[in-house]
């Protein structure tokens, strides 16, 4: 009764949201690989991926660290069906779902790599493509890292996803009281769909904001965030919400 | 990755190197651990497999919680649930890896593009479906008309490679036997010889 209650608010609050969740609880577990998976934004989303009904590879690459984080994520929720994985191609042909947590710079490097078993996959792009003083883009106004990841990966499913959540947001998502919003943006539906269920099992609240071209606007705002965060000093804890009625 | 698929491919209808480099990219690569799930009932088919590597079966769980297995899957053979694939109803079916497998899998959208775009994967997916029908009659006038110990001779011949591979327990659910009922059907057979 209370979730139905719950349901009904929940339905009016959010009824984008509301009615991406109603296909979900798919029970035929998702297999992600992460690359990059030792980096903050890497290690912060398979911590909280792990949480929900997927098997999270983290790519190694021979890196020690990834045991430790493999580990970290066992020790607090011993349920989690995590795995470090020593090779980025075949934690990829094993994925459903891959997320290229690596800088703009690795990006190319990685997509040559993967291309082959990404083939028809969906491969999230986390990347903002900040120049060395963090105040501008190095892309040009006409394209964006997504897009540049697409041209790189052709036959795979490119997503842009939790370019706008800084990695301390994934243990706050919540921030003084309010849920961040985090914005999807790709050219596939069932893609989209899946990558929101990723968002929403990481504590966010996904907005499905357009075609993978939004993905310049996306990668701007939070350019902004870490220009105004720097000014203002919000300590790498920040976020968007959009108010509506 | 896709070696075998293609010779299967040719097997039936031979394509061109251009034809093969057109469908490609609809192909979907995927590893699969033993005991891992491609699919779970209750889930719609989102995909139709193609073994390159490995084993598969596909199942449905009675009330009372046994498997009854409908299909083995080896290399070179397809597995899907196509009811479920087709209509985009939930399936009654699970579909999990005997062995650690290697995949092709082609999509829904894959799928239709495929066939709209290669004559010939029209064809193959025809010699398929038509295959798998023959092949299900014949099983059918199996359980029907035949005995028990007929079933199981007619399966070691049909396939050596699944009684090889495949465990005691999963060969007794497909024939519809308990395992105790199986090895003594087994024992029978080797006796009598």
């Amino acid at each position: 009764m209370i979730f139905l209650v719950y349901t009904q608010w929940y339905e009016a609050v959010h009824p984008i949201t509301f009615a991406l969740s109603k296909n979900k609880n798919m029970k035929t577990k998702q297999t992600i690989a992460v690359i990059g998976a030792t980096g903050s934004m890497g290690s912060a989303i398979s911590k909280s991926l792990s949480k929900g009904n997927y098997r999270v590879l983290l790519c190694s690459n021979g890196e020690e660290k990834t045991l430790t984080i493999v580990n970290e994520i066992k020790k607090s929720n011993p349920a989690a069906d995590v795995e470090a994985v020593d090779c980025t191609v075949l934690a990829s042909w094993e994925a459903d779902i891959i997320i290229a947590a690596v800088p703009y710079a690795a990006e190319k490097e990685i997509a040559e790599k993967i291309k082959e078993v990404a083939n028809q996959k969906i491969v999230v792009s986390i990347a903002n493509p900040l120049n060395d003083t963090y105040d501008g883009l190095i892309t040009a106004a006409d394209t964006s890292a997504a897009e540049e990841l697409q041209k790189l990966l052709p036959n795979s499913k490119v997503i842009k996803a939790f370019n706008t959540t800084f990695a301390a947001d994934f243990e706050t998502p919540v921030i003084n009281g309010i849920q961040a919003d985090a914005f999807i943006a790709g050219n596939d539906e069932g893609a989209l769909q899946l990558v929101s269920e990723l968002v929403s099992t990481a504590g966010f609240n996904p907005i499905v904001a357009g075609n993978l071209s939004v993905s310049r606007t996306l990668e701007n705002m939070q350019l902004l965030l870490i220009q105004l965060g720097l000014k203002y000093n919000h300590n790498w804890l920040a976020g968007w919400k959009i108010l509506h009625n | 990755m896709y070696e075998l698929f293609f010779q299967s491919f040719n097997n039936r209808i031979a394509l061109t190197q251009k034809e093969e480099e057109i469908i490609q990219p609809y192909l979907m690569p995927k590893k699969i651990r033993k005991k891992q799930y491609l699919l779970q009932e209750g889930d719609t088919c989102k995909f139709i497999a193609f073994v390159e590597k490995g084993a598969l079966r596909e199942y449905s769980v009675d009330e009372k919680g046994n498997e009854h297995i409908i299909q083995f899957a080896l290399e070179g053979w397809t597995i899907s649930d196509l009811y479920s694939f087709l209509t985009g109803e939930p399936s009654t079916y699970n579909i999990d890896a005997i062995e650690d497998s290697e995949l092709i899998l082609i999509s829904k959208a894959a799928h239709e593009e495929l066939l709209l775009k290669v004559p010939k994967y029209e064809t193959y997916t025809r010699l398929q479906i038509t295959g798998a029908y023959i092949a299900m009659q014949k099983r059918l006038t199996s359980i029907i008309g035949s005995t028990i110990e007929e079933r199981f001779t007619n399966f070691t011949v049909l396939y050596p490679d699944i009684v090889q591979r495949v465990p005691q327990h999963m060969i007794a659910s497909y024939m519809g036997l308990q395992p105790e009922t199986l090895s003594r059907i087994r024992r029978k057979i080797l006796t009598s010889k």
